[in-house]
């Protein structure tokens, strides 16, 4: 495919991801632009729920079938980024039995396998259920890593010859002639892998098409060629948990509401949600009655969530959409369907698409619909293949592997590598190179980060989106400066600590919503490790002041 | 069933057996099908419990409690139940326990875990399943021991039995097993008649365990006696082994059966006044802290509640500490060391306090360290090593002491003194019964 067209994809979501993944598969020439790491919008503040459908089955049932239908396809295509947990809509006393009838008949209406469970058999499956749950619907419901997901689509992408450009933030759209010509962007580092301390460039990107793929942020980009998108960002707090309370989605069988749902994730559970529009996507107050309410209403479901740990908490805006003419008063009232816009029919202006709204578990659907809309204007014929290709790592794998002959790890932290890596776990963990354990609460050995280092730089922000280095229960307090570690030799001592302050500052950023009980012991002795122990606050490596070495005691018997 | 379809797995609720109306939630909780994640929220990886740990000092490969405990907990999911088996090398001496600034359940952790490795992964027919269940089951073996003790002393001694152990089971070759008493205290007490001393509102029910009756029957004796002094009148109920080393080797099921037997025996002795007593600090330990935290048969709580060493007891009910200190007794000088189960109960320190006041009697205490052997750990053949790399601080303690006599109230731990130093070792009871007793 010598002579191709050329898109620029603005967003490195799942949308942007998927969109750049497939235009590529079909022989197109992309470059994906991304202003932070990969999935720093909305795709990595979400709470990892893959939808059975189930959730919509009674206000939307488009939306619940489209879930369904791509369920089972990233079921086989994620396989490495997914966990077939199964879930469950819990009734309690005060939720309707109509409700419970309507959704178990919406389910099936909209072919989403559903059984019913009497309460003593739901808390069989999750004995941490409450005693009042009267009974509940199982379905389908899954967990996926939406960085694995998106790493991954973009892997396959870059693997193809797509360019992909973290830490490149989009500036101005290029407009020629009523037509968008390109974009211009400014690289925080430089081009190519992120290297802290590198000084920024700017870049004109000039494309034959440009696809607005930038989620909450869609509007900002819109209106730099004077266009009018109307995206409603709505604000959701997640709460997480340090453990699994629960191995099963747990949601509550209501009609929609805020703190209706516990996703189990990796390690930990995830609590959501709230739903509250906001103006912009980039400054919003995060509050803490919205953390207090999604434990205090989900401990009715789950009463160990009371006094259960959470480890931090953090705000997604979602990039809602609704034709200007709907106007929807209540956030929770706006479709989560997804709208296409092709600004040449709508606006009068060439060569820009605008995808906007949708759904994480939809996202390779909607990807495929913004590539087919691409490449019929271009007369490209190749057909959408992402729904049959695995993403590189999820060709087939057993994780049942034995891990200490295989890598020289222990079982759970074997297991969880090699589910972590998927397909690609033969080719990370296998070393001659001794490999320690370096996030113990997670089980990331050096090998995988060495592995994700190659992969995005200095970035450790990235890294630990690769690995779930520094996710676990310490928050980083005990493995952020290994990990930093390990970006010598390649990296040299500034870049290092820079790239551990910028990991550090990003986990105490949501721990300081968690901060009370054990996570609030936990942060404390971070703090004495890496300000006492570590000296980082006045290391004088870094503030430069020479150390006064004679004000020390000499050690001789007389004092001097 | 609805219209589940093709690719979905339904869930393994419907393949088990209906539940009943009577189906009890608890019951999810009772021993192996226990979560104990959230146990894992309480850590904040200080790592206090790996600096604490024996194993992890002289084993560079044992991962420590931290990871064996809260780690791995956290890092499973349903069905995951891949426990690594570093969990055999722990020794369960529970000195992270005590060693956890924030109360981690580490030793319920690692009970648990272990009991879930060796179902999953030592076939009931491997060599290695059958020592550790032999071992576990030392009480068992004990009561044929005993009936023939002469006999078995001789063949347990000889270096050919011993060469088969190690090749057979892989029990050290290393140690000698310990002689079986020409009598049991149990035949010595039904001979005696039972109780001397009857008394309505001062009773105890005494918790011997296994090794005092076939093995120290003279240990049991002095508390016998000490405790009639004192003016108790004493019972001795049927009993099983506590529990202690089948929760070390993994075998939770004979653990509760164990334990099911006991706390149904002591429950109504509770109930008629009887307060538990015990000798073994293990012992002590099992019904106090393991019991609870594993299984929940009705009366489990009120007998760990009612459950004393009988030395903590004496302390807290009788002055016996004044009556010491005007005591004299002639004894050879005492080299003590505190096991690691009764430094988890705070008792580490009562029997030097005790004990070195009474006129005649000198006591050193030999330092805190572990003396390696946790209870059938160290007769493991693959344990060996470790456990006396373990125990050398406590030896090289020992020796630089006056005298040669052993002072402890774990009869492992004596085991274990006297073979690393030839000692002969002695319980603080038999002490307190030549101070007190005429």
């Amino acid at each position: 495919m010598a002579s191709s067209t050329s898109v620029v994809v603005i967003g490195g979501g799942s949308t942007g991801t998927g969109i750049a993944r497939d235009l590529t598969m079909r022989g197109l020439d992309v470059t994906l632009v991304e202003r932070g790491t990969l999935t720093d919008g909305t795709t990595g503040r979400m709470h990892g729920l893959l939808h059975s459908g189930g959730r919509y089955a009674v206000s939307d049932q488009k939306s619940a079938r489209e879930c369904i239908e791509e369920n089972r396809v990233l079921r086989d295509i994620a396989s490495h980024c997914v966990e077939e947990t199964g879930g469950l809509f819990a009734k309690l006393p005060d939720d309707g039995e109509d409700y419970f009838e309507e959704k178990l008949q919406g389910c099936r209406d909209c072919d989403i396998p559903a059984e019913v469970l009497s309460g003593d058999e739901a808390r069989k499956l999750e004995p941490f259920l409450s005693e009042d749950v009267e009974k509940a619907i199982y379905v389908p419901d899954g967990a996926v890593d939406p960085f694995r997901l998106c790493v991954a689509n973009a892997a396959d992408a870059q693997e193809r010859g797509a360019r992909i450009e973290t830490h490149a933030e989009v500036t101005d759209l290029l407009v020629e002639d009523d037509e968008v010509v390109g974009v211009e962007v400014r690289h925080e580092s430089g081009p190519g892998t992120h290297t802290h301390g590198t000084s920024g460039t700017t870049e004109e990107l000039r494309a034959d098409y440009v696809v607005n793929a930038a989620g909450a942020w869609t509007g900002e980009i819109g209106a730099m060629a004077g266009l009018d998108v109307e995206v409603r960002p709505s604000k959701g707090v997640m709460t997480i948990m340090n453990v699994r309370q629960v191995d099963t989605v747990v949601n509550r069988c209501r009609p929609k509401g805020d703190a209706d749902i516990v996703v189990p994730h990796e390690t930990t559970a995830i609590l959501g949600t709230t739903d509250e529009e906001v103006s912009d996507p980039d400054d919003y107050p995060e509050e803490q009655w919205e953390v207090d309410l999604v434990i205090d209403e989900l401990a009715k479901l789950l009463p160990i969530l009371r006094e259960a740990r959470t480890i931090r908490s953090f705000w997604g805006v979602r990039p809602l959409y609704e034709p200007p003419d709907v106007a929807s008063e209540d956030p929770t009232d706006i479709t989560r369907d997804f709208f296409l816009l092709d600004h040449a029919e709508r606006d009068g202006l060439d060569g820009l698409t605008t995808i906007v709204g949708g759904k994480f578990t939809t996202y390779r659907m909607m990807a495929e619909t913004v590539a087919d809309h691409v490449c019929e204007k271009f007369g490209v014929r190749a057909s959408c293949a992402t729904a049959d290709v695995p993403l590189p790592g999820s060709d087939d794998f057993d994780v049942l592997r034995d891990y200490m002959d295989e890598f020289g790890l222990r079982s759970p932290i074997g297991r969880r590598s090699v589910q972590r890596l998927g397909s690609r776990a033969d080719e990370v963990l296998t070393t001659d190179e001794p490999n320690p354990v370096v996030c113990e609460c997670e089980a990331v050995t050096r090998a995988e980060l060495r592995d994700a280092i190659d992969d995005s730089g200095s970035d450790l922000n990235a890294v630990r989106l690769r690995t779930r280095a520094s996710m676990g229960n310490c928050q980083g307090g005990f493995c952020c400066h290994r990990m930093a570690n390990e970006l010598a030799p390649d990296y040299d001592e500034p870049v290092a600590r820079e790239a551990l302050d910028d990991l550090y500052q990003e986990r105490w950023k949501g721990q300081r919503h968690a901060l009370w009980g054990q996570q609030l012991s936990q942060a404390m002795l971070n703090h004495a490790l890496h300000a006492t122990t570590m000296n980082r606050d006045g290391d004088p490596a870094r503030t430069g002041e020479a150390v006064a070495f004679d004000a020390f005691d000499g050690g001789s018997p007389d004092g001097d | 069933m609805s219209d589940a379809t093709d690719d979905f797995e339904t869930i393994d609720v419907f393949d088990e057996e209906p539940l009943g109306d009577d189906f009890d939630p608890v019951d999810v909780f009772d021993g192996e099908d226990m979560d104990l994640r959230p146990g894992a929220d309480s850590c904040y990886k200080c790592s206090t419990c790996d600096s604490s740990c024996p194993v992890a000092e002289v084993d560079e490969d044992f991962p420590g409690p931290k990871f064996q405990g809260p780690e791995q907990w956290r890092l499973k999911r349903k069905d995951d139940v891949e426990v690594d088996s570093s969990v055999m090398k722990c020794s369960n001496c529970m000195r992270c326990d005590g060693a956890c600034p924030a109360d981690v359940p580490l030793s319920q952790m690692h009970n648990t875990a272990r009991a879930e490795y060796v179902e999953e992964n030592l076939p009931p027919f491997s060599r290695e399943y059958l020592r550790n269940r032999i071992l576990a089951n030392y009480g068992r073996l004990a009561k044929l021991g005993s009936a023939f003790p002469r006999l078995t002393n001789a063949l347990m001694g000889s270096s050919a039995v011993q060469w088969l152990n190690e090749k057979l089971l892989g029990i050290t070759s290393e140690r000698e097993f310990p002689a079986f008493a020409e009598q049991t205290f149990r035949s010595w007490w039904d001979e005696r008649g039972g109780a001397n001393v009857q008394s309505e509102d001062r009773r105890i029910a005494y918790f011997h365990g296994d090794y005092a009756n076939h093995n120290t029957p003279e240990v049991a004796k002095s508390l016998v006696r000490v405790f009639e002094h004192y003016g108790y009148e004493v019972a001795v109920p049927e009993q099983r082994c506590s529990g202690t080393p089948m929760f070390a080797n993994g075998m939770l099921d004979d653990a509760r059966r164990a334990a099911k037997f006991n706390v149904e025996t002591f429950r109504e002795l509770v109930a008629d006044g009887y307060d538990v007593v015990c000798s073994c600090t293990s012992c002590s330990m099992a019904l106090r802290q393991e019991y609870p935290e594993l299984f929940s048969f009705d009366g489990t709580a009120t007998v760990a509640a009612s459950t004393y060493e009988a030395l903590e007891y004496l302390r807290i009910h009788e002055d016996v500490a004044d009556d010491l200190a005007e005591a004299d007794a002639e004894y050879p000088d005492l080299a003590y060391h505190a096991p690691c189960h009764a430094r988890n109960q705070g008792l580490d320190t009562q029997a030097i306090e005790l004990l070195d006041g009474v006129d005649g009697v000198d006591v050193e205490d030999v330092g805190d360290s572990c003396s390696g052997i946790s209870g059938t750990y160290g007769w493991k053949a693959e344990n060996y090593d470790t456990a006396m790399q373990i125990g050398a601080e406590m030896f090289e303690h020992m020796e630089a002491v006056e005298g040669d006599t052993g002072l402890t109230e774990c009869p492992t731990c004596a085991m274990q003194m006297e073979h690393g130093t030839g000692y002969e070792v002695q319980h603080p009871l038999q002490v307190v019964e030549a101070a007190l007793c005429e």
